[in-house]
């Protein structure tokens, strides 16, 4: 005879583990590779290269899925926004600099935008708002769709 | 899917949470001092008792945003998308607008009042 209780104990099982298939994240540890610091960033703005400190940046950006390596994206997302929001960058310059990246550059370039736009402080959204319009109009649509839907944040 | 916030500064911002088959978009609205608070809280009330009739429109926003909608494949479904996107981007134009009039209308009635009121002195 089964017994009938009200025991719910059998809800706390997490019954997924006995599955054969189970998804699992596949990314282990991404850094900053060595070689881009802070230093490097500040000097190469110094120098009047934020083309070349951007492109690094983004080339070497620690993207993982959510939860990963957050204090190397939080990292890589204050020197990225060093940049983005570096004075000395006006609307001639932006057009320059996107003009330069390629593709894929630009859809990291997007992340970091939509990034930046989570934790605003003075005046930066203002710029963000510039540069997400001419990444957009660079890289179309299907650039920010790709920031949606990638599993790999920055 | 990823959330993406797109932000004016740190009042004004709006969340947009993706997902398969629904998007979810909330928005704060820029609330200068009290009067701006107490009418803006007033108002989304308001909208959100009835939410029934607003279709897309949640009876409880998100925590930290001002009001929230929720649009489902179904609604796409049984709307035109453009219209839907129509209605989120005028909502978000004219909530502004209708919030400072009214801001100025509640002064305007509180100086009329106290212009009267103090006649009789």
């Amino acid at each position: 005879m089964s017994k009938n209780t009200s025991s719910s104990e059998f809800r706390q099982l997490d019954v997924d583990q006995y599955n054969e298939d189970n998804f699992r994240e596949e990314d282990g540890e991404v850094t900053l590779p060595a070689g881009i610091d802070e230093d490097t960033v500040i000097n190469l703005l110094n120098k009047g290269e934020e083309q070349e400190a951007l492109r690094l940046l983004l080339a070497n950006a620690p993207s993982a899925s959510k939860g990963c390596n957050e204090q190397a994206k939080d990292l890589a997302l204050s020197l990225v926004m060093k940049v983005l929001l570096n004075k000395s960058i006006n609307k001639t310059k932006m057009d320059e600099i996107i003009g330069q990246l390629d593709q894929s550059l630009l859809d990291v370039l997007m992340k970091y935008i939509y990034r930046g736009f989570e934790n605003p402080s003075e005046g930066s959204s203002a710029l963000l708002l510039q540069w997400h319009e001419k990444v957009f109009n660079v890289a179309g649509i299907g650039c920010i769709v790709r920031v949606l839907s990638d599993r790999k944040r920055v | 899917m990823t959330p993406v916030v797109v932000s004016r500064n740190e009042k004004e911002r709006v969340l947009i949470e993706p997902s398969i088959n629904s998007l979810r978009v909330s928005i704060a609205i820029k609330q200068a001092d009290d009067i701006e608070r107490i009418l803006c809280h007033k108002f989304m009330r308001f909208l959100m008792m009835r939410a029934d009739n607003f279709i897309i429109l949640r009876r409880k926003p998100v925590e930290g945003y001002n009001i929230s909608f929720l649009i489902t494949n179904f609604h796409t479904e049984q709307m035109y998308k453009h219209k839907l996107v129509d209605f989120v981007i005028h909502f978000m134009e004219e909530i502004d607008k209708e919030i400072s009039e009214m801001k100025l209308a509640v002064n305007a009635r509180a100086r009329e009042c106290a212009l009267e009121y103090l006649k009789r002195f």
